[in-house]
């Protein structure tokens, strides 16, 4: 039956990169005059789901004893079959509709070969021919630009030691499961990770600058954590990119791109894009050609460097996995998932604002929602915009979100209930402004005054300096509801009671 | 490479449903290294004898030749076997049992070593169809745990019963075919006679017999040795000794830079000859030079094949509907009408007799195409995934007194039907 699925599908080779002129016009860039960068990004994003694709076994995490999420399948014992977990499915599926992707009614899945030590079986499982989702987009909203998503394809996670031959740097050593004792001349090897879910999200190369690459990650994870995909953590190594560049002269053709491979922070991926831009153009400027290659990233130096060639680029066998029949979603099934979609952050930001929210405000909020956890398997989080939602029910959303939010929006909106009444909970959280209440405010002085009887005296003695050292302190014990001014003037009444009259 | 040390993971399934119904069991059998090759040669326990006649030292047949042997000389009712590309029922045949290929997916194949997954089959083999068909039924009926279940079994098993109703499976009204690609040049008499004398014995129980015809099936061996060389080298990338099996430390002072020079000691020495050769062809089979020319070709002629199938049975190609989207259905394959076609096929199981061991154990390490044509037959089969069944019988007075099998194929999901047949092949053979 494996056969039907890759007769029909024609063999799918990623040309339309090199082939598709965008319709975006050339901009001037003050650091490269009269050349144009040409940037499309591949993102691997880790599926939040409890359990691996294709296994029954926990996905892990960072830190836990090696070798304790492993089934007799993720080591590739011989008799062990694969099982396609579904909740993958749905992740993979809502990061297609958010994306505004068309989800392919058949897709299939196939095997990549090449021998490493933390791939078992000796090859990876992948949608190479009919991938999950083809044609989306992703809207940029601060550099106005919408990035077209060539595919979305589902795949288990690849060793990372075989993207880096090179030793590796500290960063990366943390994601690494291959490690070598030189002392006891002793590999030891973590399957933990081995065939945890992979969403490979793959952008046309629509970026023009580094900036937009970067915002381009930037939004592709607020949007992945929103809908709960996944956690889109490029430190714990959950989200990577390959960066493709290539540099050209407005209006010929496309340069020959070259691929930096798992680059794991959006700085360092700017970085990245930068040297790489600067390398084209000293090669082009000796009238040396581009040699196309897959490069990697030097955190220490911010270089990239060479890994191989094009001409030595292995032949990976792709073939069509037997065990595993294709993948068929109905209409239906698909509606069910679009239905249950969570609201993603550009609809967030547009009911915000409708409500009478301000940009700034907008901002803070949407930030801090972002940094809220995302759980496994698409349960959502209570986020920072929930709360305010709960708590602008019947109030005017303007005056909420004053609530102080700038310096303690992530306290209130990191509470984990919802329930709670807002006055009380601010009062309990000491936000509310202490105007009202002149007689604590003497309190508070009187009992700084106590607390510091040598400053106090100084003060007294005519020492105006240190009467700030007091006012700090009212302050603080007021965690900074107290009106500086105020507190000054009581400060003053009281101990230089003639100087004030 | 890989001794069976994996039992204290977990057991075969199809063994352990048969072990709930009360079955014992009583040892494990020899088979060709990972069911590769069809006289049962390529095996670190030596080669199979077949019981018919130890004397004269033949081949039992393989790859599940031991499991075929331990039925024949009576040590056990019946036996499971694994058949990829004919493994039990060229066995069967050579060594005078039953053998049930069922069909694809059928049996869980979980617990079972894989040589080729699109190919593999758990099946039966037995004294007689009866027993073959108890413990079929008892190794499937099972309600099958969800992960281990092949995919959409269940579902497909449903809509099976729902469509070859008791009714037109009656032996009288069976109209079995032969076809003319199915006796090759290569056949010898002594397996022909019987299966005439057979076919007669049925037309006058009132079989109706239609000469049909398998136009690609001539190019059903070639495919099968890319296709199932192709899933070896896949599969059998995990045999590299770092977790199990066999491991050949590298020799002082030989690179070790990269991991295939670290498993290539290991592999090198582990693998037999034969497994080798098989892992080397298929590997290049799907290198990027070489994928259009032979794996997807093999891939085209795997579909004609399954297509001249589904033209001529009666019963439609089930899995052409449940397997592709409505959007995607065969304007006319899927359903087609019933009243047309033939309900199973049937030919010889094997070229010839049981050979002389001294013809296979010679030909090891530079095997001739010889050993690889005892497939013929059965190969088609296998690529269209339908269920395939081996009777023996009687041989008759021209030919060399061994046993010779006599294959009965249907469609997908088939197998009651296909054992009907049998047993009225058993009849006539009285």
């Amino acid at each position: 039956m494996l056969a039907r699925g890759l007769l029909h599908a024609p063999h799918h080779k990623r040309i339309g990169r090199c082939l598709v002129h965008s319709l975006r016009t050339y901009e001037h860039d003050p650091r490269w005059p009269g050349w144009q960068v040409v940037i499309g990004l591949e993102v691997h994003a880790q599926i939040k789901s409890r359990a691996k694709l294709f296994s029954d076994s926990w996905t892990s995490e960072l830190g836990e004893p090696s070798n304790t999420h492993v089934t007799p399948y993720d080591a590739a014992f011989p008799g062990t079959l694969p099982h396609l977990n579904p909740t993958c499915v749905d992740l993979g599926l809502r990061t297609a509709l958010a994306l505004d992707a068309n989800i392919q009614p058949r897709s299939s899945f196939d095997r990549k070969h090449y021998f490493y030590a933390d791939l078992p079986a000796g090859y990876q499982i992948t949608q190479r021919y009919a991938p999950l989702a083809r044609d989306g987009k992703l809207d940029l909203p601060q550099s106005n630009v919408s990035v077209r998503i060539e595919q979305i394809q589902l795949e288990q996670v690849d060793p990372l030691s075989h993207l880096y031959p090179q030793p590796l740097t500290l960063s990366q050593q943390d994601t690494a499961k291959s490690t070598f004792d030189p002392r006891r001349r002793l590999s030891s090897i973590d399957l933990n990770r081995a065939g945890t879910g992979l969403m490979e999200i793959v952008s046309r190369p629509d970026m023009r600058n580094p900036e937009e690459a970067g915002e381009y990650v930037r939004t592709l994870q607020a949007l992945l954590r929103s809908i709960g995909s996944s956690d889109g953590n490029m430190e714990q190594g959950s989200l990577r990119c390959d960066v493709n560049v290539s540099v050209n002269r407005p209006g010929e053709a496309l340069g020959t791109r070259c691929e930096i491979k798992n680059l794991n922070s959006v700085r360092f991926m700017i970085v990245a894009i930068i040297c790489e831009v600067h390398r084209h153009l000293a090669l082009l400027s000796e009238g040396r050609p581009v040699p196309q290659e897959t490069r990697g990233f030097n955190e220490n130096t911010g270089e990239t460097f060479k890994l191989r060639s094009k001409e030595d680029a292995p032949d990976y066998r792709y073939m069509p996995d037997p065990n595993l029949p294709p993948l068929l979603l109905d209409q239906n099934y698909i509606e069910q998932i679009r239905q249950s979609m969570p609201e993603l952050p550009h609809q967030i930001r547009a009911r915000l604002q409708r409500q009478g929210l301000s940009q700034r405000d907008t901002d803070v909020l949407m930030a801090v929602d972002s940094g809220r956890e995302v759980g496994y398997d698409g349960e959502l989080g209570q986020g920072a915009t929930a709360y305010f939602d709960a708590l602008a029910r019947d109030r005017d959303p303007k005056e909420v979100v004053n609530w102080d939010l700038r310096k303690d929006a992530a306290q209130v909106y990191a509470r984990p209930s919802t329930s709670e009444r807002p006055d009380r909970l601010a009062q309990e959280l000491s936000l509310t402004a202490m105007q009202d209440e002149p007689d604590f405010l003497g309190e508070l002085c009187k009992e700084a005054i106590t607390k510091l009887p040598e400053e106090a005296e100084a003060v007294r003695q005519g020492n105006t300096k240190v009467l700030n050292k007091l006012v700090g302190s009212v302050m603080k014990s007021s965690r900074g509801r107290a009106d500086a001014q105020a507190v000054r003037s009581k400060l003053q009444e009281v101990l230089l009671p003639n100087a004030s009259s | 490479m890989y001794e069976g040390d994996a039992d204290d993971v977990f057991f075969c399934h199809a063994a352990r449903l048969l072990g709930s119904e009360g079955a014992t069991v009583v040892g494990k059998a020899n088979c060709d290294e990972f069911g590769m090759g069809s006289l049962n040669v390529y095996s670190v326990h030596g080669p199979v004898v077949n019981p018919w006649d130890i004397q004269e030292r033949r081949s039992a047949g393989g790859s599940s030749g031991g499991s075929a042997a331990a039925v024949a000389a009576g040590m056990c009712d019946v036996a499971l076997g694994t058949d990829t590309g004919g493994s039990i029922r060229l066995p069967a045949s050579y060594c005078g049992v039953v053998g049930l290929k069922p069909s694809y997916g059928m049996l869980s194949r979980w617990g079972v070593v894989s040589f080729a997954d699109s190919l593999d089959c758990v099946g039966i083999l037995g004294k007689n169809v009866s027993s073959t068909q108890r413990r079929h039924s008892q190794s499937m009926t099972q309600k099958i745990p969800q992960q281990l279940a092949p995919k959409l079994v269940n579902e497909r098993t449903k809509l099976v019963k729902k469509k070859c109703t008791p009714g037109h499976l009656m032996p009288t009204e069976t109209s079995p075919a032969l076809e003319s690609e199915y006796f090759p040049t290569a056949i010898t008499p002594s397996v022909l006679s019987p299966l005439r004398h057979t076919l007669r014995s049925l037309q006058k129980r009132g079989a109706e017999l239609v000469p049909v015809s398998l136009p690609q099936t001539q190019f059903a061996l070639s495919a099968y040795y890319v296709l199932a060389s192709a899933e070896a080298s896949s599969n059998l990338a995990r045999y590299d000794g770092v977790r199990y099996g066999l491991h050949v430390p590298p020799p002082p002072g030989s690179p070790t830079h990269a991991s295939t020079l670290t498993y290539a000691h290991s592999r090198t020495r582990g693998f037999g000859p034969e497994v080798r050769k098989r892992i080397i062809l298929g590997t290049y089979a799907l290198t990027a030079d070489a994928f259009d020319n032979y794996f997807l070709q093999a891939q085209r002629v795997r579909m004609l094949i399954r297509e001249d199938f589904t033209r001529v049975f009666r019963v439609p190609d089930l899995l052409a509907a449940t397997s592709r989207p409505a959007s995607l259905a065969l304007p006319s394959g899927g359903v087609a009408e019933e009243s047309a076609g033939v309900h199973v096929l049937m030919h010889p199981s094997a070229i010839r007799t049981a050979p002389p061991l001294s013809e296979g154990e010679a030909k090891e390490g530079g095997e001739s195409l010889d050993a690889y044509v005892q497939d013929v037959l059965t190969v088609p089969a296998s690529l269209a995934g339908v269920p395939a069944l081996s009777v023996p019988v009687p041989a008759d007075e021209g030919g060399d007194g061994w046993p010779v099998g006599v294959s009965v194929v249907g469609q997908w999901g088939c197998e009651e039907m296909v054992l009907r047949v049998g047993r009225a092949i058993e009849e006539v053979a009285l």
